[in-house]
């Protein structure tokens, strides 16, 4: 499964963003600077997951700008949550076609919010994927929905 | 000949995009016109004329099945290609969409290339046919 969530997160940020991804080793270390910005989807069907992605922004403003065509100063801050929804949305889109999933696992409208000081630090139970992009930090989960 | 294009997505800045594609994408367009929702869609239509329609499926108030429901009811507007931009390719959630009457879809995410193929499949003659223009274009 997080073979195909790494595939749909590649596929994903090389074609709308530009950006090349290199995936982290679980101890492997990469500092990051907040804020931080979090946007999640939920999958519900007979399995229902949720499915989200943390940023810090100054990332977030590199992808919102790769996205739109136009500068890093330019990208207002609604555009950060947007962008980030939307690509969030996408790479779900994307896992559930490489999942060859079933029509009754149906994607739900995505979120965003901007994290607390440490709330970005990983806790609970969810599996997570981290990735170097452009030297800064992007982080999936996927968790159990209940 | 330019082409009146209606692009149907509740995420500004996903309509933002696809206005940028279709430009970059050297098609000849008249007017662009956007709407959030299928209501939104329905409203520019009745006061109009639009030549293709691209939207996305999930949206709030009318999404993209209510929206190809209601075309489908018009004298004229039944006649108007419809393309989805979507995150959902899997069959099950696609065919029904195409026995509906819509004419294709691109899945997110997307190359303009793909756009432009697409199109130009549907619309036909006038489109621009440097795709260097595309491949250099960093939208």
């Amino acid at each position: 499964m997080l073979a195909k969530l790494r595939a749909a997160t590649f596929e994903v940020l090389e074609t709308m963003f530009f950006l090349f991804p290199e995936g982290l080793e679980e101890d492997e270390l990469m500092p990051a600077r907040g804020p931080f910005l979090c946007s999640w989807v939920s999958i519900i069907g007979p399995q229902s997951l949720r499915l989200g992605m943390i940023v810090p922004e100054s990332l977030a403003r590199k992808m919102a700008a790769n996205f739109l065509g136009i500068s890093e100063p330019e990208v207002k801050q609604p555009e950060l949550e947007d962008i980030l929804k939307e690509t969030t949305n996408m790479m779900a889109g994307s896992f559930l076609s490489k999942l060859e999933a079933s029509s009754a696992f149906q994607l739900q409208t995505p979120h965003a919010r901007w994290l607390s000081p440490g709330e970005e630090k990983p806790k609970g139970p969810a599996k997570r994927l981290r990735f170097d992009v452009d030297e800064e930090l992007l982080e999936l989960f996927v968790e159990r929905e209940s | 000949m330019a082409y009146n294009v209606l692009i149907v997505d509740d995420s500004a800045v996903m309509r933002a995009l696809i206005r940028k594609v279709l430009v970059i994408s050297g098609f000849d367009i008249g007017q662009y016109f956007e709407g959030a929702n299928g209501l939104e869609a329905l409203a520019i239509l009745e006061n109009n004329w639009v030549d293709i329609i691209l939207s996305d499926l999930h949206m709030p108030e009318m999404n993209g099945a209510a929206l190809v429901k209601e075309l489908n009811k018009h004298e004229v507007w039944r006649n108007i290609p419809v393309v989805l931009i979507t995150t959902e390719a899997r069959p099950e959630i696609i065919n029904p969409f195409l026995e509906l009457g819509v004419r294709d879809y691109i899945q997110k995410p997307f190359r303009p290339e793909t756009i432009k193929q697409k199109l130009t499949g549907i619309l036909g003659e006038g489109m621009a046919t440097d795709a260097g223009q595309i491949e250099s274009c960093d939208f």
